[in-house]
């Protein structure tokens, strides 16, 4: 138990830090570590299935996504100052976000089932029970990555909305 | 009510509540995207954590199925958010999402 308090403190340090902090690659860094501790709360809590695709898939993707997306622009440190309006908007919306969600668990009376840590079989009920849902992620990805490169590929100059046309002409 | 559960779905709303700090607060494309982020695995860890704990899932290990399709989802929201963004930056010199108000 006081191993998944320390991970869900550091987690969520971890992710803080991540969003406040001036210094993208400071934040992208902050960023896996948390999405590396959140696997470690999955190893107390799930199937290790589930802990090895976190850690080695999800992590490792999301972090070289962000950082070839740092090595293709000059935008380390961002422009934005602390505490301006749009950090207090923020920060209000994410406290009554929070605190809501609080209210919610603490007042409900959850319908609690001791169940062990469903580790065995979880890869054969992943293939056997949701093939449908793993089709359908597949399609989702494929999608996503051919996006992505189209997105890439188009030519320079392609996303600027066009010129208007000088007055007197027609079309 | 259960200590686990409870702790485990208060972390859940904290992350969640994070990523939703960074997509109002921050202008940067790549912390917003780094907050949606935050936000999935937010529901991923809920859904993992009534699995284990509580009575509504018909099989043990639906949460973790679950968790892994949002976790494959957010990943996918990400890559074409990056490319996006990437655009954005070659466009406009800048990661703002805003770049074009001043």
């Amino acid at each position: 138990m006081i191993l998944i308090y320390a991970v869900v403190v550091l987690m969520l340090l971890t992710a803080v830090t991540s969003v406040v902090v001036r210094n993208t690659l400071w934040a992208i860094g902050s960023f896996a570590s948390s999405m590396a501790l959140l696997a470690l709360l999955y190893l107390t809590i799930a199937p290790f299935l589930l802990f090895a695709v976190q850690l080695l898939v999800f992590t490792t993707v999301s972090s070289a996504l962000l950082f070839g997306l740092l090595r293709q622009t000059t935008g380390l440190e961002s422009s934005q100052e602390p505490f301006s309006r749009e950090w207090i908007i923020g920060s209000a919306v994410a406290a009554a976000l929070l605190a809501l969600l609080v209210v919610v668990v603490a007042t409900t009376s959850w319908p609690v089932r001791a169940t062990e840590n469903a580790a065995a079989g979880f890869g054969a009920t992943l293939t056997n029970m949701y093939v449908v849902s793993l089709a359908v992620l597949v399609v989702i990805l494929a999608s996503a990555a051919l996006g992505s490169g189209l997105l890439l590929a188009a030519p320079r100059g392609s996303m600027k909305s066009p010129a208007p046309r000088p007055k007197g002409t027609r079309r | 009510m259960n200590a686990g559960l409870n702790l485990i779905l208060t972390a859940s709303a904290a992350l969640f509540a994070v990523g939703a700090f960074a997509v109002v607060a921050r202008r940067s494309a790549v912390l917003m995207l780094i907050g949606t982020q935050f936000m999935f695995f937010g529901g991923s860890i809920a859904f993992v954590a009534f699995a284990r704990f509580g009575l509504g899932a018909a099989h043990a290990s639906a949460g973790a199925a679950v968790a892994i399709f949002a976790g494959a989802t957010a990943v996918a929201e990400l890559a074409v958010g990056l490319a996006m963004a990437a655009l954005i930056y070659r466009e406009h010199r800048s990661l703002a999402v805003d770049a074009d108000r001043g």
